[in-house]
């Protein structure tokens, strides 16, 4: 690894660290007594909730609440869930794998098909459908991600009925299932929440792949290749969207939060157990220990992918930037 | 001005009547005429939106939504947009470990998803009121008013203008407050009515959730949650709300489009 | 034959709601095989817009109207399909243009931009490609051109990208090549080696160049023929002895009066007045009217016919053209 990919490494993880510190100090100073949370609706008589607040640790310093926070962290605790009694860590592990499946894949459809739709509609900006996209993708943009969701379950699950508007799979489907039968109901399980998120997240990348190609559309070596005869699919492909590809790179780390958010809601609305919908319910019950074990995980993610970003745009400005 | 900047100013108007009339002209919101027989009723000449599980009024609830929604905005983009132009124009007009410290801080902020650091603040308050929701939403939401103006600070301070000043020994502090800062608030203005649709779907969204403010008050997002529970029967109930959002979130995006092509021409 | 017969070519801009500007209005000119013809005009003539309609290259917004013909080795281009007009291009008629900065893609190297030109009209090898390209770089003049192949453009001076342009611009072996200001972005050493070499492989290569420029003093040594434009069309042509010793078009007379005429450039002549008014304003008459120090009332109201007035030599003007000579 070069100089500046270390340096750059160590950035990401510095910022992951202090956005950590952040949010534990940011739940301590502010106002709010999660003792409630954790006893919920019960009446205790006052030695019960002395000892539960020492046991809970509610009551504790800030600089020890985060010297016990940062030295759990190392260790893979990120404490107990008031709620639930189990160790957070246990419980993000459970999450991470539904929420990984639906991110990467929204990732790489949101950002193909947009760029292909972006690219599209720059080649043509003129035409009827060029402008009809335009105008669908700012309804998607304007429109928040669970009313998108929300839509498609009135249409899809209970209107026509053809697909399931919750969870990871069938409850329902027999022990002994074929592999196959699995499959295709997690398919089934995945379709509008995937098409939920990509209609949530796709208007950024088509719009900035759109302006970086009608810039790179008009560029003089695009008629330069045409005069040399080369093929309009060549042409589209290799001196239009090559040399429009960078900034819509550079806008993967300032989307990676729009995706975090989109987890939340849409992972919510579907009952997609993930992480997203595990800090949705879990500020909901106010498990303060569950919500910050979940947000640092997003932070660490969204630090990872703009980090993964950065570095491919190193990769796709060969020699073109040096600084 | 184009047909879009002009279809934001009407949308924007629409969305204001709406939040200043319609509460006085519909009935009380919480009303519950009738909980058995009212309840679920298609859009009539009596409920021109409807009635919700409870038999209340949608088209009262809409509007005072409206209200709410306008309400928690404003506070939200005041806030922001205050202490977003303090951080941005100390960060990029300061020179030294001051301003440093300063960018610094702006950037380890935006380093955060808002909306994961917006759970953690309504997990640790619990329930809030809607003045209260503002502020929060407001305090989440300066970093990236605070990179803009940073950037115009920056820009700005290498101007003629305000180089003739430090040479002729301008005091810093007024160089700041008389040349940089006057320059950086048409974009900060812009991004800050950018920010509003931001600001409605967050708190719609909370509001979906059912955290934040107090799901029996009449919230664009609380009726959203509603109308999830009753998609079968009675549809409209996530009509109506969702193209409210639509039109107040567009509303917010060509306005800030068209007082970014007046007030900040050739910035994107 | 003529290698191009251009003949009454017109383009015309849809414009915006009323009814079409026509920026290119009757051009008729021919180039022969081998020959180097330069088209001369100031900025805003057509010309730039003469050389793209020979390509079927104009700008979405622009057409070449019905009575246009552009022949080329006996095939009229302009009623050819688009996959057909794109044999022609790079493969018998290349095309360079003003800037070689923006002209050359900025994130592929310039070896693959030449092997690009190579395969788009014949079948070679990534291997043979390079090879051909390797060769061309040398045959530009291009020091080491080896290593040069995988360089990027940035890597590259003014100078060296032009001779990059010219060395796509021969891959497929075109029998015409249209250079549009090939030198106007360069510096002034740089432009003369430019020219040179394009003179250098004409007569190598036996390669028709139709040179477009501003620029009469570049065309002076070089050029077989000049084709004076102004405002949308051919004022004056002759061959280049005869027009650079008996200019007859006031217009050509003026951009010779615009010329340096000391030694060392410093001083210059009156510049012609005023500019190239954009074609949705051109005067009535004679076009030049409006500039023309010796224009007479006719002038105004009837337009000049392009009429012989010497052997191979044409102008068009009421005063110092054929009429006023009868
Ligand atoms: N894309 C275009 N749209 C509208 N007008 C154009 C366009 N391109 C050129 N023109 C007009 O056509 C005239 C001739 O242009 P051009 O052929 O580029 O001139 P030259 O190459 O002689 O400088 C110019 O006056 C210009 O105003
Ligand atoms: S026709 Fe008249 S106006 Fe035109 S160039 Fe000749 S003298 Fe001048
Ligand atoms: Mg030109």
């Amino acid at each position: 690894m070069s100089h500046w990919a270390v340096r750059r490494t160590a950035e990401a993880v510095a910022l992951t660290i202090l956005g950590a510190v952040l949010l534990v100090a940011l739940v301590h100073l502010l106002p709010g007594d999660p003792l409630n949370a954790i006893i919920g609706e019960r009446a205790l008589d006052p030695a019960t909730k002395a000892l539960l607040r020492e046991q809970w640790g509610v009551d504790h310093p800030l600089p020890v609440v985060l010297g016990d926070f940062m030295v759990g962290i190392t260790r893979g605790d990120l404490g107990i869930s008031y709620g639930e009694q189990r160790p957070v860590a246990t419980l993000l592990a459970e999450r991470l794998g539904p929420t990984l499946l639906l991110g990467s894949l929204t990732l790489l459809i949101t950002f193909t098909v947009g760029m292909a739709l972006g690219l599209w509609s720059a080649l043509r900006p003129r035409s009827r459908r060029a402008q009809l996209l335009g105008t669908l993708t700012l309804i998607t943009y304007t429109l928040p991600s669970f009313v998108i969701g929300l839509v498609l379950v009135w249409v899809f699950a209970v209107s026509w009925q053809w697909l399931p508007s919750a969870g990871l799979d069938d409850p329902l489907l027999p022990i002994d299932a074929t592999g196959g039968a699995v499959l295709l109901d997690r398919i089934r399980h995945l379709i509008l929440p995937l098409a939920t998120m990509v209609l949530a997240t796709i208007a950024v990348p088509i719009r900035q792949q759109r302006s970086a190609a009608l810039a790179t559309v008009a560029a003089p070596w695009v008629m330069a290749a045409r005069a040399r005869g080369v093929s309009p699919w060549r042409i589209a492909w290799q001196h239009v969207w090559r040399p429009a590809v960078t900034p819509v790179i550079t806008l993967l780390g300032l989307w990676l939060p729009l995706l975090v958010s989109g987890a939340v809601f849409v992972e919510y609305v579907f009952a997609w157990p993930g992480v997203g919908a595990l800090i949705a319910e879990a500020t909901g019950t106010r498990d303060i220990p569950v919500v910050i074990g979940a947000g640092v995980l997003l932070v660490a993610a969204v630090q990872l992918g703009s980090l993964i970003a950065d570095l491919l745009y190193r990769v796709a400005t060969p020699g073109t930037v040096e600084s | 001005m184009s047909i879009r900047h002009r279809l934001g100013v009407v949308l924007a108007f629409t969305v204001m009547l709406l939040a200043i009339l319609g509460p006085l002209l519909t009935g009380d919101p919480t009303a519950q005429p009738d909980p058995v027989g009212g309840r679920l009723l298609a859009p009539s000449t009596a409920h021109w939106l409807g009635t919700d599980a409870f038999s209340r009024d949608v088209l009262s609830r809409l509007a005072h939504g409206a209200r709410l929604s306008l309400l928690i905005a404003a506070i939200a983009m005041t806030t922001a947009g205050s202490i977003g132009v303090l951080f941005g124009v100390v960060a990029g007009g300061v020179r030294g470990l001051f301003g440093w410290t300063t960018s610094r801080a702006i950037d380890i902020a935006l380093a955060l998803p808002r909306i994961v650091v917006l759970l953690v603040v309504v997990a640790a308050l619990g329930q809030i009121t809607p003045v209260e929701l503002g502020l929060v939403l407001g305090l989440t939401g300066w970093p990236s008013i605070a990179r803009l103006v940073r950037g115009e600070a920056l820009r700005l301070r290498e101007e003629t203008h305000v180089t003739a000043a430090v040479a002729l020994g301008a005091p810093p502090a007024r160089v700041i407050a008389r040349e940089i800062l006057p320059g950086t608030l048409p974009p900060a203005l812009v991004a800050a009515t950018l920010g509003v649709a931001d600001v409605v779907l967050l708190e719609a969204g909370l509001g979906f959730l059912g955290i934040g403010v107090s799901p029996q008050l009449p919230t664009w997002g609380s009726m959203i949650l509603q109308a999830q529970r009753h998609l079968a029967e009675a549809p409209w109930l996530l009509l109506a709300p969702g193209v409210a959002l639509v039109v107040a979130t567009a509303a917010a995006t060509l306005l800030g489009d068209a007082l970014r092509s007046r007030l900040a021409p050739g910035s994107r | 034959m003529t290698l191009l017969d251009v003949h009454d070519l017109h383009v015309a801009f849809d414009g915006s709601g009323h009814q079409a500007v026509t920026a290119v209005d009757g051009v008729s000119f021919g180039v022969g095989r081998g020959e180097l013809v330069a088209l001369v005009g100031e900025s805003g003539c057509g010309k730039s817009l003469t050389g793209l309609a020979i390509l079927g290259l104009l700008p979405e917004t622009a057409r070449t109207l019905d009575q246009s013909k552009v022949v080329f080795d006996g095939t009229d281009l302009t009623t050819l399909a688009p996959a057909a007009m794109r044999r022609y291009r790079g493969a018998r008629i290349a095309m360079i243009f003003q800037d070689p900065v923006a002209s050359l893609n900025p994130v592929m190297r310039v070896g693959a931009q030449i092997s690009e030109a190579i395969r788009a009209h014949g079948r070679a090898t990534r291997q043979e490609a390079r090879a051909r390209a390797i060769a061309l770089l040398a045959e530009v003049g291009i020091a080491d051109p080896a290593s040069r192949v995988d360089a990027y453009p940035h890597q590259l001076s003014g100078g060296m990208r032009q001779r990059v342009m010219i060395a796509i611009a021969l891959a497929a072996e075109p029998e015409l090549l249209i250079a549009d200001e090939p030198t106007t972005a360069l510096d002034v050493t740089v432009q003369a080696q430019i020219l040179e070499l394009l003179d250098t492989l004409r007569a190598s290569r036996g390669m028709a160049v139709l040179l477009v420029t501003h620029d009469l003093a570049i065309v002076a040594s070089r050029a077989d023929r000049v084709l004076v434009m102004y405002a949308g069309r051919i004022v004056e042509s002759a061959a280049t002895r005869d027009l650079f010793h008996a200019p007859r078009h006031p217009y050509t007379r003026g951009l010779f009066g615009s010329l340096p005429t000391l030694a060392d450039g410093s001083a210059r002549l009156a510049p012609i007045p005023g500019i190239v008014p954009p074609p949705d304003r051109w005067p009535s008459g004679c076009r030049f009217h409006p500039r023309c120090p010796v224009g007479v009332d006719r002038c105004r109201r009837d337009v000049p016919p392009l009429v012989d007035i010497g052997p191979r030599h044409t102008a068009a003007c009421w005063v110092t053209g054929a009429e006023a000579n009868r």
